[in-house]
């Protein structure tokens, strides 16, 4: 059996790689995939401790899980609105290069 | 295994928001399918009114439901055997105050977005959705509720801020907003995680028994929520998003976001600090201490040099936040109150202010650089003096409602003996004044531009507007006795308190 110490480190390293993509890239669509990662990772976080706690105050729980099943959705609404920003985006300057949006500064 | 006891009453103010949008949403289709209703010919201003008009109804269902729930005084679960959704006297009052702010936000819309020629109905359908999303949050006892309120407040207003699709300004404040906010959520996401990985359950009452202040773990996710929250209130250092996200969006979706999203995310971390993390941990109060310092300043200050009113009023929305922590650092019950005080009469004069600026818009043009307000006393003496009310209301002049939210924020917090943090607050504001001032003066004491020209009022801005002007005044005068014909006695700062009373359990 996997140790929990691996399934935490994993999401947290995959966690890491999803900030550091928002952060350094700058594709949009790249950065979309970045937080699809982040999202991603807190999900295996919620999975690996759900194993942890696979009981709690003396019944079965799956809070963890069901945590997973609610993120997924989310993300899913989200993606969809965050795609849809970037088309917005490109019909008016055919560009995804989050360099060149700097119409609002300071 | 028996079927749950679930108690629907819980649901009421969501249900009426949620069910409000599923009508203005299918409104729209079958309206704008129609040539003819009840025999006369229809257009996109009438059927943009009529789905403001139902929004409208449908708020002031949920305003109602949770009013009633508040007189009441009853605390009730939805499902007694897994609480997840709790509607008490706090969360009930926080949501009748949100269902407000929405409903003046799309009485304030109506004819904004036909200026514009944005005139879609979904707009009504994402504000109600957003607001469903808001009071979910605050009656959330369980991370998973506050996650998924979160969001559903959050992915709407993505959207709103990107309203004015054909607009490269709106794209980029939705873009921004949509990567630093979903930035946000995943980071408070993975916050949440770690939390449930000490407690071993979700529900704010397992994760208070379960937090051990010496785990790693649960300090690196309560630091990691106090972060997520730090981006939706827009604290310093986490706040870049919002002057540029203010500035690009529809003036009518600034006024509702800067409202509504600061009443519910302040809410619903007064909650979790009370509910789920027992009070303020010591190492906390640092952190809300140093937040509070850096927001208050670099909020005045940035504030000073802005050349746009939108950018303007963003950065004094930063500065309000700032102060707003000067609550929480208190952990009083008189903090807390503050808080909640402070954040009712944030909700008139802040929604006032965009209000003037949404009111200005005319013919697809935004009025929002500071300069064209230049002589608008001469020209529009109304709006003009309606202005000037929610700017020195906003510096905090005696004789108006924010004076009086700001008195009682210091006072707790020189009472709970947060000095130094009192002292910058008081001298900020005093620099607030500068930049505050400077557009009545432009309005009374310079000569209007040659080619200026100003929108009409509409009669929903201005029933908007004048509420707004009449909350701040009254409430500066009687914050606390204020006795009106139909609603009888209006007394904000005791119910704050009750229900900040209730909420710690005092």
């Amino acid at each position: 059996m996997v140790p929990l110490e691996h399934v935490i480190g994993l999401s947290a390293i995959l966690f890491a790689i999803g900030i550091l993509g928002v952060v350094v890239r700058r594709n949009l669509i790249v950065i979309l995939m970045s937080i699809e990662l982040m999202l991603n990772a807190t999900n295996l976080a919620f999975v690996g401790f759900n194993r942890m706690w696979p009981v709690f105050g003396g019944e079965p729980s799956l809070d963890g899980q069901v945590f997973v099943l609610m993120v997924i959705t989310v993300a899913a609404a989200e993606v969809a609105v965050g795609l849809g920003i970037v088309i917005a985006l490109f019909r008016n300057r055919d560009s995804v290069d989050v360099e060149e949006a700097s119409l609002l500064k300071w | 295994m028996s079927f749950p006891d679930l108690n629907f009453s819980v649901l009421a103010p969501i249900g009426f928001v949620a069910v409000g949008a599923m009508v203005v949403l299918m409104g729209e289709v079958f309206l704008s399918r129609a040539r003819t209703f009840l025999g006369r010919e229809i257009t996109e201003a009438w059927i943009g009114s009529m789905l403001a008009l139902t929004s409208i109804v449908f708020l002031a269902l949920a305003i109602y439901a949770a009013w009633a729930a508040f007189a009441a005084g009853s605390s009730a679960v939805f499902n007694p055997d897994n609480p997840m959704l709790r509607l008490d006297s706090f969360s009930a009052l926080v949501s009748g105050v949100i269902a407000l702010a929405s409903l003046l936000s799309c009485a304030l819309a109506i004819a904004y977005l036909a200026d514009l020629r944005i005139n879609h109905g979904e707009f009504y359908a994402l504000v109600l959705l957003a607001t469903a999303g808001m009071l979910l949050m605050v009656a959330a006892v369980d991370l998973l509720v506050v996650f998924l309120g979160l969001e559903l407040m959050s992915i709407p207003i993505y959207v709103l801020a990107g309203f004015d699709r054909r607009k490269l300004r709106s794209n980029e404040s939705a873009l921004k907003y949509f990567v630093i906010g979903s930035f946000a959520s995943a980071v408070l996401l993975y916050g949440m995680a770690l939390l449930y990985g000490t407690a071993g359950a979700t529900s704010f009452e397992a994760i208070r028994a379960g937090f051990d202040a010496e785990s790693p773990m649960a300090l690196i996710g309560l630091g990691l929520v106090v972060v997520g929250f730090a981006f939706k209130i827009s604290s310093v250092p986490f706040h870049q998003w919002t002057p540029d996200v203010y500035e690009g969006a529809p003036s009518v979706v600034t006024a509702f976001m800067s409202v509504t999203v600061k009443i519910a995310a302040f809410a619903t971390l007064m909650r979790l600090l009370a509910l789920a993390f027992g009070g303020l941990g010591a190492t906390l109060v640092d952190v809300l201490w140093v937040l509070a310092a850096l927001t208050i300043f670099v909020g005045n200050v940035m504030a000073i040099i802005q050349e746009n009113v939108k950018r303007l009023l963003a950065y004094s929305s930063v500065a309000h936040a700032g102060y707003l922590l000067i609550g929480f650092v208190t952990g009083t019950i008189e903090g807390y109150t503050a808080v909640l005080f402070y954040l009712f009469i944030y909700l008139f004069m802040n929604l006032g202010a965009f209000g003037v600026v949404v009111a200005l818009a005319h013919r697809g043009q935004e009025c929002e650089r500071v300069e064209s307000f230049a002589g608008l006393a001469r020209s529009r003496p109304g709006l003009a003096a309606l202005m000037t009310l929610f700017m020195i209301s906003l510096a905090g002049i005696p004789g108006t409602a924010g004076f009086i939210a700001k008195f009682v924020v210091f006072s707790a917090a020189v009472k709970a003996g947060v000095i130094w943090l009192t002292i910058l607050g008081v001298l900020m504001s005093v620099v607030s004044i500068y930049y505050y001032l400077r557009i009545p003066v432009l309005m009374y004491m310079k000569e209007p531009a040659e080619d200026a020209e100003f929108a009409e009022v509409s009669s929903g801005e201005a029933l908007v507007l004048g509420l707004c002007a009449a909350a701040v005044l009254c409430f500066g005068i009687l914050p606390n006795d204020l006795t009106l014909p139909l609603l009888g006695k209006l007394r904000l700062l005791d119910w704050a308190q009750e229900s900040v009373k209730l909420l710690l359990g005092a």
